[in-house]
Parts: C-alpha cells; structure tokens; sequence
C-alpha cells in the first residue's frame, strides 16, 4: 500500500498500523499504551497525527481529483487520529509534524501529567521514563491545572517482589492487558472508574509465574521491582545484555549491574526466544548473586580446617593431590547450565588426566537431542496441534508462552525497519484462544491444563505405557487404513485400549486425529519422558509416526549443548555417579551431592575432592581443595537452548574476588601442571567449538543462531546406552524458581514461599499434616526441608519435590518413615 | 463486616434462576453473565462481598480481580452494605454547574456523613456518583432507584425528613426548562441555547 508519512513516500503491507508507518518512515510520534507484542488499543490519546485519504466517487467508483492539481484529493479526517489504531489505507497521507498535531499533543501531555506527581528526583524510572522522556519531547513545560492533584497509595505492594505507586500511573492499561493477553493470568485490573481509576488486584500477590513482566513494560514508576527500588539511578547502571542460564529457553536478559552488585535483571528483547518477557524466577532470582558468603578466594584444607590461598597454591595442591591417583580414577562433572566454552574446558582436563569418568550433571537417562525434525520456538508459535508431555511453565518457561502464542493463532509479525511493530492489529484484547489444539499430559495439575482443551493425567511415571499405547494405536490404526473394512479395523484397533493408562481410547483416538488434521504439529516433552528411555524412544517414534517436530526440554540451561559437544562420559558405565566406589577423586563444577549422606560418607574417604562452587555447601565442607566460582551471571561464554539456538553469555560486572567458571580453573590447573589445556580460556575454547561446530561463537549475534542438528551418524556414535529409569512414591518436579538459590533470594523466598512437599488433601490428612507446616523428609537420599501444601491437583498416593541440580526431576524414593516435623506439638491438631 | 449470611452460596439454591441468566450468552460469551448475576446479589443483599465475588468468579471462571474491577466501575453495586436510604448525588458536569456540590456539603452537614459512609443506624449512606444520564433536570439525587430531579434545598430538607418516618415520597415530576429550584440561575437567554 502506497501511503505518505510527512515528506516520506512509503510502500507498507495492509494490515500496517498508522504508528508504525510513521515509525517505519522515520518519524516519531509519542505513545504510552501501546506496546510491541500486545493489542493496540488507543486508551492514552498520546500518538495523535493529523490523517487523511483520498476518496472514490460512490457513483462512478474513480478517484475524486483536486481540481486545482488534478491529483486525488486527500480528504483529512475531522480530528487527530490515534495512529495506533488506524490501519493505513491505500494513498493515506499522515502528518505528525504540523501546528495543529503540535497543539494536540501538547494538549495530551498537560492532561497526561494533570494528576501525576512529577516526582521524578525520587522516582526509580527517573531517566528511564517514557513518560518522563515524552513529556520534554513533546510538552510545553507547563501546567494549567492550578488544583490539588489526586492522592493515592505511593507505597502499594501488589505483591513481594512488585511496589505500586498508584499516584504515577497514567492508566495506560499496559499491565491489565498484560496479564490477560500474554501468560492469560488475569490478576490485575483497574478497579473504579474515571478520576478514580487505579490498578489493584484480589488475588493474594499476583499469583503468576510471568508477573514481573509489567515492571519492565509500565511507561511511567508506577510499577517497581521491589529488588532494586531505591537501589540506584537508571544512568549509574552498567547493563549487561545476555542470555538466562536459569533454564533452557535462553531468554535474553538485560543485567543492571552498580558498584560490583546486581541491582536487577530486566528482559531483554529477542523475537525469536522470549519476545521481552521473561519468568519471576528468572527476574527476581538473582540477589543470590551478591550474598555475603559468596566464596571469593581458592581455599585449601591444612588441619582440616578450609584456609584461603592463591590461586597458584590451591592447584599445587590440586596437582599434587590427583599426581597420587590413576587417572582413569578420577572423576569430572559439571553442572548441566555450564557454558559451552566450560564444556570444552572440562574435557580438556578429563583428557589431560585421562579419564573417561567425564559427564554434566543433572543428565536424564534419555537423550535431550531432538532426533528428527526439530522444532523451534517459532514452530511452537505457529503449530496448529501441540501436545506436550510435562510442565513447560517450569521446566522453560518461555515454552509456556510461546504455546500461548500458538492458542491466540496469530503468527509472529514480521519486522519493520524501527523492528517489532509497535501496535500489531491483528491482535486484540480478550482474543478468543484455541485451546482445543493443545493437549497437556502430566501425572499432576499444571499451570499450563488450565488453557488446554485436552489433559491427560497418567500415573506418576506411567508416561512410557501412554506413549507406547498412543504409538501403538497410531500404526494400527494406519495399517487399517489399507484393511478391507477399514472403520472394523479402526474399531479392533481402540478395542485393545487400556484406560489405565490414563486417558480413554476415544480421547486417545481423538488426540490422534487432531495432531494427524494439524499442519505443523509439534510434540513437547520436559523430564518425565527423558527420566525414562523407553518413554522418550515412543515418544520419538509417536513423532515421526504422526509427523510431528520435537522440542525436549532439558533438565538445565545448557544441558542440550554440553551433550551436543559431547561433555559425556567415554562409556555409560562411567556416567556420574558420587556414590560409585570405583571413583578415587572428583572435580566437581557447581554440584552438590554430598547432600546425601551416603555420598557424604563415601566422600569422606576419597583420595582427593576438588569443588568448584560459589558457596559453601555439604561437599565444599569435606573438599580438600575449594575454588571460588562465579554464577551464571558472571559468565562469558555461549549456550544451546531448547531449540538448538547458540545464544551468547555475557559476564556482568560483579565483584566476586578471584572467582572464574569452568575454563579459569583449568587455565590454572594447566599451568600449575605445566601444560597448555584446550579451553584454558573462553577464547581457547571457541577456537576448538568453531571447529567442531563451525560457528564463531565470538560472533554470536544478540539473538543468537541456530545450530543445524547434529548428523545422524555423529549422534548415532554418541549414543548412550539407556539406564533404566528411577521408581519410588516422590515426583521430583520441575521448578521454575531455582530451589538451591532460594534461601539467599530473600525477595523471591518471600514472594514464592519455601520449596513445598506437595500431596493430595487425604495423604495430607492421612500422615496428619497441615498446611504450611515445615518437614524435613529423605527423598532419594537427601533429606529435603519442605513446606506442607496439600493440592487436590496432585493424585493420591504421589508426593511432588521440586527438583534441585542434584535431585534430576522424575521418581524418587520417598522415606515418609523418616519424615520429621519442625513443630510437632502444633502439627498434632491435625 | 458482618459475613454470616454470606456463608451459603448465593445461588446455591437458585438453580433455576442461574441457568435462566447463563442461557442468555453464548458459550464463549459466559462472561457477559457477569452483570446480571452481580445485580442478583446486590438486590437481594444490598451489597456484593468478597464471598460472593468470589462465588460469581467461579461460576463464570473469572478471577476475583476481574469481577471487582467491573463491579467497581458502576455506582450500582456496593462493596459495603448500604443504608436503607442510599443517597447518591450526581458529581458531573451539568450537575455540579446547578449546583451539586452544594447539595453535597449540604447533606454531609445535615446528616454528619462524608460520601462513602452509612450512618450508625444503618438508614442513610452518602455518596457522589457519575453523570445519572438526566442531565436536563440537573442537579440529580438517587434514593436507591428513585431520581429526584432538580432538588433544591426545601426538597431535600423534606425528603430527608420524610425519611426518617421511612417514607419514600414520589418524585415530583418537573417541566424542563424550570430551572430556579436550587443553586444559581442560569443567565438569561441561555437556557435554550
Ligand atoms: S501501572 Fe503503569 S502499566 Fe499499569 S496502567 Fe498504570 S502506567 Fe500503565
Ligand atoms: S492511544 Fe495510546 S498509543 Fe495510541
Ligand atoms: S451530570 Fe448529573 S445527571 Fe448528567
């Protein structure tokens, strides 16, 4: 379509909004309630421009022509136009520029700022502010509102971690739109009307797991995270943008970083991931970071007490402590959300010592490499029949997002020269959502069912017998197709159905239709299926059987990229296993599993132990040699998200001693041994992954790149033959707020509550346990302080533990004999 | 506040009438049901509590936030219980040019209220409310679902006192373009402007 913005002749695609061809041609308008991935829809009146177009004689349907000209005369609308939800028209002519638009504007911002405080010098947004910004652009600078400014709450916690100054807001709804439209958590609304209007909520601290997302998008202060209010001005931050080492979606993150701390974390954009949204655990899970106990300094044990060193030192200790072992001994583990760059570093080190005893930890017994067609997050977006095995809202949270993008049916928008389009007409508020193209399987109630028009709830492990038999009844139903009678075959085919298997064989039947009628189907499956080879082999075969992409969601940030590049052990007898007595040393990168006391015990005796973490915990107490390690945060590297996107991570500015990653130790320990490692720097690193990946990660764009999946035979040599998978009464399930953080994230701790025993209301009632409670309970081994909280979503006989890097998720032994209460004489009302 | 009858479901026991309200949208529009079922409650109860917007929420799996927000908006429904004489002064334009905050102060001095609250009897409850749509006959005085139109001081000072004997008095219906009951008298020759 052919339009005019000012001087600027345009071509845009129909469909455009006025907004963005006046963006796309250059210019500017101001704006406060539209926002890029969300419904336009006019409220603030700021984005007004004069607009007018030519029109067709009724009669003769010809253009009707200015006389004078002899052009077609442009016929201007009566009065300004919000621009945001004004389609462009063919010969459009848009004016942002002249007196009138001016005045108009002008006019805008004194309404606009009639009743806000203008308190700026105190206010966090305070040279970060929309409004703030829109108001020098485009006010006059003065007021003619000579009355008493309307006065509200300044100081509202919405929740723990979101303060809400109700005299600040402008009312432009963002935040309302926000939770209806992109996590469909509708939690917050305006409450009165008029002058009166202001943003309150009944639900008790804005129960969703994306709330933190409305602090980024508020154009004014009203709405603040309560982790850095009053922490700093915007311009004293140094920001760090990078990717999310919290999960495997690889969110782009922007880091604020002052005097050597984090102050917050704030999405960051990438269209392709995250859009600009990312998880509470994520946002608000990173006081952590700058906890006072942090390790900063190498630390060696002399009279079995911890004494801190130089670097140089602790690795003469190292040195000469692993020179006394066979090398083939000695065991090597990292944690599963190590950048890739640390992946080459450790194998560099297994190598140099000549063990096979490497591997990333946690690792699930089935492979997270997709087989066949992978899908990306954009196939997620577009697919018209999803069905996802797990609980995407914990496991990568941007999954959940993205399979909410794919329920609105709208596809990405393509984007524009100012980027993504700032008023996307095609969406709209309350859009209707097609659930019934999502089917969510897991033994429990998610987050995500309530949006599926298809749950399925199998017994706790019991994913392998749904899939075998969804596989099953799949190739036999293909095979009736060519029976002579081919309805008598379908029928014989269902007859054999086992309800037990948690859905009935019509639902089953009529799951498979609609992923066989679906165009891009996608199969999602999280850590329940990869807890269990068989199930992840039907669920590869379920996909191609139906034609569907894959996406596995792995247990950690970087797990799908630590396997890709092969931090494996050289044979499956060698996987990581603490308790294994064949080992004689360990070097453990951020991992923890003398939690267990069996572990613990076997540690005790252990030739040498050497750990890598950044604070202390039960295995740095029986280490001999501790080294300082910097969080993920900190890091500078590259990682591999669910999908297959090489994603660059960007160190933030944080004062951690002498703390490096993976690559900083064997740097130190290659030159303590008088050798150049591999991967002795992030540098040395990606010289050896450009070779093997054929990237230059030193390249990586902010958005990243996607890496073709690896050749069939590559994989075919990596493959690992399967371990069984795990039983016992305990679910180890996904969390999207990182357990093992937790007690130094106070804000988040306060916001979540601690990490909770989950179990129905009669196993409750049966064991005599309330609500809120706190026990202490031996799951798998390792004795785990958990808050009571009965939940009739979870089924009987089956108790939910959320998940730690050293507790992988899917079945685990649970000890209810040994469960302890912290106040037993209160728990026996009960 | 004082929830004990609110421990039942309102519709509980209205099944009949639930189904009647929600039959009248589509599936995909059960969301409209929202305003009838509020009105429900509000005339039977006077006011909508918190149970009961946490009951209507569910019944149309909305979230309580959003069946407050709509609720909210319109001075219809109540948060609180009200008096047996709810007295809503009209506070927009057309009023308060003829003289409606006045009428406020008037009634805030003569009864001891300030907009929002219920006398210690339970028989008055002040409060502003937006434009009453009957702004010909301004300024507009609500008493539960009656308007009294164009009330000058001497009607209020009997209606009050009429009241208080728990008489509701008819409204006495005015002719447009009457306008010197109360307040100001618009200058003249412009009335018809
Ligand atoms: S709180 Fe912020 S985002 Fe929400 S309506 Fe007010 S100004 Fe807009
Ligand atoms: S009216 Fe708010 S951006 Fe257009
Ligand atoms: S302004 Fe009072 S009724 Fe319209």
């Amino acid at each position: 379509m052919k339009i005019h913005v000012n001087d600027v002749p345009l071509d845009v695609a129909p469909g455009t909004s006025v907004i963005d061809a006046v963006f796309a041609a250059g210019y500017d308008v101001p704006y406060f309630c539209s926002q890029e991935y969300m419904s336009p829809i006019g409220a603030c009146r700021m984005c007004l421009a004069r607009v007018g177009a030519p029109r067709k004689d009724r009669a003769t349907g010809e253009w009707i022509l200015d006389e004078a000209t002899g052009d077609a005369k442009i016929f201007w609308f009566p009065n300004p136009m919000a621009t945001c939800t004004t389609q462009v028209m063919e010969g459009m002519v848009v004016d942002t520029l002249s007196k009138e638009v001016k005045r108009a504007q002008n006019g805008m911002v004194e309404f606009t700022l009639v009743n806000h405080p203008l308190d700026c010098p105190t206010c966090d947004k305070g040279g970060a502010c929309e409004l703030q910004d829109r108001a020098y652009e485009y006010g006059t600078g003065e007021s003619r509102f000579v009355f008493d400014k309307r006065h509200q709450e300044k100081h509202h916690a919405l929740s723990e971690a979101i303060t809400l100054d109700r005299e600040r807001c402008i009312h432009c709804k963002r935040c309302v739109r926000y939770f209806e439209e992109v996590p469909g958590d509708e939690v917050l609304d305006f409450i009165e009307r008029g002058g009166h209007t202001y943003i309150g909520t009944l639900e008790d601290g804005l129960p969703s797991p994306f709330s933190g997302n409305i602090t980024d998008i508020c154009p004014v202060g009203a709405l603040l995270d309560s982790t850095s209010r009053f922490r700093g001005r915007n311009w004293e931050y140094h920001h760090t943008d990078t990717t999310s080492l919290d999960d495997p979606s690889g969110a782009a993150l922007r880091i604020d970083a002052r005097t050597g701390r984090i102050e917050r974390i704030k999405a960051g954009l990438n269209d392709e991931v995250n859009k600009t949204w990312i998880d509470d655990g994520t946002r608000f899970g990173h006081e952590y970071a700058d906890h006072a106990d942090r390790i900063t300094l190498p630390m060696v044990r002399k009279d079995g007490r911890l004494e801190p060193v130089a670097w140089s030192e602790a690795m003469r200790v190292v040195r000469d402590k692993l020179g006394g072992v066979d090398g083939t001994k000695v065991g090597v583990a990292i944690r599963a959300d190590a950048t890739l760059e640390e992946g080459v570093a450790a194998q560099a080190l297994a190598a140099h010592l000549g063990t096979g005893r490497l591997d990333h930890a946690p690792r699930p017994a089935a492979s997270v490499l997709p087989g066949g067609a992978p899908a990306t997050l954009r196939d997620v977006a577009t697919s018209d029949g999803l069905l996802v095995l797990g609980d995407p809202t914990h496991e990568a949270a941007i999954v959940d997002l993205r399979i909410k993008d794919a329920l609105k049916g709208v596809p990405p928008a393509d984007l524009l020269p100012h980027g993504v389009p700032i008023a996307d007409l095609r969406l709209t508020e309350r859009m209707p959502r097609k659930t019934e193209i999502l089917t969510v399987v897991a033994p429990y109630r998610t987050d995500l069912m309530k949006h599926a028009g298809r749950t399925v709830t199998p017994p706790a492990g019991g994913e392998g017998a749904l899939l075998r038999a969804l596989l099953a009844l799949a190739h036999a139903r293909t095979e009736a197709q060519g029976a002579s009678d081919p309805g008598k075959a379908a029928d014989a085919a269902l007859a054999g159905w086992d309800d037990a298997v948690g859905m009935s064989a019509a639902d089953a039947a009529a799951l498979l239709d609609a992923l066989a009628a679906a165009e891009a189907p996608v199969l999602i499956w999280g850590g329940f299926v990869s807890a269990d080879p068989d199930a992840d082999a039907a669920a590869r075969a379920l996909a191609t059987a139906v034609g569907a992409k894959t996406l596995i969601l792995g247990p950690m940030a970087n797990a799908a990229g630590l396997e890709r590049i092969g931090v494996l052990p050289s044979h499956e007898r060698y996987a990581y296993d603490p308790a294994s007595s064949e080992v004689r040393a360990w070097i453990l990168g951020d991992l923890d599993p003398a939690q267990d006391p069996t572990v613990a015990k076997r540690f005790a005796d252990l030739d040498a132990l050497i750990v890598h973490a950044a604070f202390e915990n039960a295995t740095t107490a029986l280490a001999d040699v501790v080294l300082p390690a910097v969080t993920g945060y900190e890091k500078e590297g590259s990682t591999l998200n669910a999908e297959g996107r090489l994603l660059p991570v960007r160190a933030a500015p944080v004062e951690a001693g002498a703390a490096t990653d993976f690559t900083g130790v064997v740097k130190a320990y290659g030159e303590a041994a008088g050798e150049r490692l591999e991967g002795r720097s992030v540098r040395s690193a990606r010289r050896v992954l450009k070779k093997r990946l054929d990237v230059d990660l030193a390249e990586l764009p902010d958005d990243g790149r996607l890496l073709p999946p690896a050749p069939a035979a590559a994989r075919g040599a990596r493959a690992l033959p399967a371990r069984r998978a795990a039983t016992g009464s305990a679910l180890v399930v996904p969390s999207l707020v990182r357990i093992e953080h937790l007690d130094r994230n106070p804000t988040l701790l306060r916001e979540h509550g601690g990490p909770t025993l989950r179990m129905h209301p009669s196993d409750a009632h049966a064991h005599g346990l309330t609500r809120g409670e706190v026990v202490t309970v031996p799951v798998g081994g390792i004795p785990r302080r958990l808050v009571v909280a009965p939940d009739d979503g979870v089924p009987e006989g089956t108790w939910l533990v959320p998940t730690l890097p050293d507790q992988p998720v899917g079945l685990h032994p649970l000890d209810l004999d040994a469960l302890r209460r912290e106040r037993g004489e209160t728990a026996e009302v009960a | 506040m004082i929830e004990l009858q609110t421990a039942r479901p309102f519709f509980e026991d209205k099944p009949e009438l639930l189904q009647e309200i929600l039959g009248r949208y589509p599936d995909y529009g059960r969301r409209s049901a929202l305003m009838p079922l509020l009105w429900e409650v509000q005339r039977a109860e006077r006011y909508v509590s918190e149970a009961r917007i946490a009951e209507i929420a569910d019944i149309l799996d909305l979230t309580a936030t959003e069946v407050r927000g709509v609720m909210s908006f319109y001075s219809t429904y109540h948060g609180e219980p009200v008096g047996r004489y709810h007295l809503q002064v009209c506070a927009t334009l057309s009023c308060k040019l003829a003289g409606a905050d006045q009428l406020t102060d008037y009634l805030e001095d003569t009864l001891g209220l300030v907009p929002g609250e219920t006398d210690a009897e339970g028989r008055f409850s002040l409060q502003k409310v937006e434009c009453l749509g009957s702004c010909t006959t301004a300024p507009v005085l609500q008493v539960n679902d009656t308007y009294y139109e164009r009330v000058g001081r001497a009607d209020v000072d009997a209606l009050l006192a009429a009241m208080k004997e728990d008489v509701l008095p008819e409204p006495a219906r005015v002719r447009a373009g009457d306008n010197e009951r109360y307040g100001p008298a618009a200058p003249a020759g412009e009335e018809d402007a």
